[in-house]
């Protein structure tokens, strides 16, 4: 199979930096880059938005791989053209969440949708080996999980997989890009959301009607809800107590 | 008439824990009701749900070892507090449970041991997940957005559903979600989607009153063997994680001086170290060791707090840890009263009793080394 050759499809988008608000490459999309060009194969970068966005270039300084972009105006629905020049790609790399835009970290999952694909997300790290992706995913509290999935696939990169992309000036410049032609206009993305000034959001709390007496007793009482309380016995004993806390709860095996 | 407003000395009173006689106005307890534990006080709270439900509100969240995390309880929470008095809320645990779900509001409750506990097994998750939807016709699903837990799942099958969904959610609503835009710059909000999955800290999950608890039967169908396949978890050592990825911490306080012996029993049990301010500032620990208001803020499954007095800058940075087990020579310290577990006994002979009573456990590492030392 030494004339199969992988190809991989890397969805970028423009983050914003979060001090000055200035456009530029979203870092997570940067490891997507990154890890694709680890991977070996014939990487090509893509972008649906606006063809004339000057931190698109950006893209190309980290990567010698071409980039395509699919001119859409901005509040359009970028799934169905997105789906529609991905065809034929057996990796399909993007970061988990955008920067700037919805940000809701759906678009992955989408598109696995629109294209029947599998997808795995939070990928920190990945191997391609007949026909099948290796991934490694964070998972919280000091957990890594091994994963592997039929290709093709889409995979959706954590924003701490360990890579270091690395800026050249020489591609920047030399890169090349191009803009693929303007879709059809189809359905405009969601329009339910309106948007308000950030503010520190309100925590949603359970209504309480409460008599003088109930509150006190609240305030005395329901915050020291106190567990057991082991007093007596030796070193020894209360190490017991202790573990088989631990053991009841599965917390410990041994 | 003296004027004079005169107490009835035998009137009822009750004895806290530290052996104090407290009296509660306007009770009528029966004199020396002693303890308060938590299940007798959670059973006297009022039920939500009265009479028969017409609606349901559906609550997804995986289970670790048996129990819910705190997010799980937020999401729960938060459907019982959207919920009218005639809708339930159906809570369906992707993983198997050894823990009441009625204190944290759960009306009804389906069980699926064959996920949790860290398994990728997203082909029977997105299967279960939908025939439950598709049975009980919830008008929304709360789930914790949890990256590569209900995160993925809820992503999944929003996609698969075509519906409506709002992600990283930092403010509900009755009517309305609300997420950050455009790096936190903006606030976006709509009206309740099918979907919403929450960030963690968007609800108080204290309740006035609590869920049925009923515990319904359900068997998953099994689903063919698809594209995905699990080769397993495989943790990275407590000691190399930071504090704030840790499930497992031991934290030593003003009460500890023996750091080598904490050292022990914090590669006991695989935990990463953490310390209190006063520990820090006497330098028995680095700065970035130091849990609280101005230190770190921790979700450990596993606190043990060593000598600890539990002030509240040190306590809020505990406060998503699920079991606390406080070790103090004092009982009354306010530890005690967040703790679920509290050791009264001078640190230092605990700490080495942990490390004595666990010496000859059976480790799988340990056999093996013994086997070499016989032969
Ligand atoms: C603005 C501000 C911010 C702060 N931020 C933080 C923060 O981020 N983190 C933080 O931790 N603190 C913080 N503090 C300090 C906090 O208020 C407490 O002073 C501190 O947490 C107390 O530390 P401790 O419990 O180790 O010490 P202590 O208060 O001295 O308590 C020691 C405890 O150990 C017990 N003890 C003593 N000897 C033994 C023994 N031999 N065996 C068993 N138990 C024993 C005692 O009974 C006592 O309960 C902050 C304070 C302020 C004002």
């Amino acid at each position: 199979m030494d004339s199969w050759q992988l190809r991989i499809a890397v969805l970028v988008s423009i983050g914003r930096n979060p001090v000055s608000g200035a456009a530029r490459p979203n870092r997570n999309d940067l490891l997507a880059l990154e890890l694709a060009r680890k991977a070996g194969g014939e990487v090509t970068i893509l972008h649906a938005g606006d063809p004339n966005e000057p931190a698109l270039a950006d893209y190309l300084a980290y990567s010698a791989a071409p980039l395509e972009t699919i001119p859409l105006p901005g509040g359009q629905d970028i799934v169905p053209a997105l789906a529609a020049r991905l065809q034929g790609f057996h990796l399909i790399l993007t970061g988990s969440r955008t920067e700037g835009g919805e940000a809701s970290g759906m678009l992955p999952y989408a598109l696995a949708k629109r294209l029947g694909l599998p997808i795995v997300a939070q990928a920190l790290d990945l191997a391609v080996a007949e026909g099948q992706a290796e991934i490694t995913q964070f998972l919280p509290k000091g957990q890594r999980r091994r994963v592997t999935v039929g290709l093709p696939a889409i995979i959706a990169v954590h924003p701490m997989a360990p890579l270091a992309p690395r800026y050249s000036h020489l591609r920047r410049v030399s890169g090349q890009s191009v803009a693929l032609p303007a879709p059809a206009l189809t359905e405009s993305a969601s329009t339910a959301w309106r948007t308000e000034p950030a503010r520190k959001p309100v925590v949603l709390k359970a209504g309480e009607k409460k008599s003088g007496h109930a509150r006190m007793a609240a305030a005395i009482t329901s915050e020291s809800k106190g567990g057991t309380l082991v007093t007596d016995g030796t070193p020894a004993e209360k190490a017991q107590a202790i573990l088989a806390y631990l053991r009841s709860h599965r917390l410990i095996e041994f | 008439m003296s004027g004079i407003r005169r107490i009835n000395p035998r009137r009822p009173f009750r004895i806290t824990r530290e052996g104090i006689r407290r009296i509660v106005l306007g009770e009528e307890g029966d004199a020396g009701d002693i303890t308060l534990s938590p299940v007798a006080r959670a059973a006297s709270k009022p039920l939500r749900l009265v009479g028969e439900a017409t609606a349901t509100l559906l609550v997804v969240a995986h289970s670790d070892r048996g129990a819910l995390d705190a997010p799980a309880r937020e999401a729960i929470a938060a459907a019982a507090i959207l919920a009218d008095p005639a809708t339930a809320v159906l809570v369906l645990v992707l993983g198997d449970l050894a823990e009441e779900l009625g204190p944290f509001g759960a009306d009804r409750i389906l069980v699926v041991p064959e996920c949790g506990n860290g398994a990728f097994l997203p082909d029977l998750e997105v299967s279960v997940l939908s025939d439950v939807i598709d049975r009980f016709q919830p008008r929304h699903v709360l789930m914790p957005d949890s990256p590569t837990g209900t995160g993925d799942l809820g992503r999944r099958v929003a996609a698969a559903l075509d519906a409506e969904i709002a992600t990283h959610v930092v403010e509900l609503k009755p009517d309305s979600v609300a997420c950050y835009r455009q790096g936190g710059t903006l606030l976006a909000r709509r009206g309740l989607p099918r979907f919403i999955l929450l960030d963690p800290g968007a609800i108080d999950a204290a309740l006035p009153f609590r869920g049925a608890g009923e515990r319904l039967d359900y068997a998953a169908h099994a689903v063919a063997p698809g594209l995905y396949r699990d080769l397993g978890l495989k943790p990275v050592a407590g000691a190399a994680l930071p504090l704030e990825e840790a499930d497992f911490i031991v934290a030593a306080g003003n009460g500890v001086r023996d750091v080598p012996t904490l050292e022990a029993v914090a590669d006991l049990f695989g935990a990463a170290i953490g310390a209190s301010r006063v520990a820090v500032e006497d330098g028995r620990f680095p700065r970035d060791k130091q849990v609280g208001a101005t230190g770190k803020t921790v979700q450990a499954s596993v606190y043990m707090a060593i000598g600890i007095s539990g002030a509240v800058q040190h306590l809020q940075g505990i406060r998503a840890c699920r079991h606390v087990i406080a070790i103090n020579s004092d009982a009354s310290a306010p530890i005690a009263r967040r703790a679920d577990l509290t050791i009264v006994a001078d640190a230092q002979a605990v700490m080495q009793a942990l490390v004595s009573e666990t010496a000859r456990r059976n480790w799988p590492g340990d056999a093996l080394d013994e086997a070499r030392a016989d032969g």
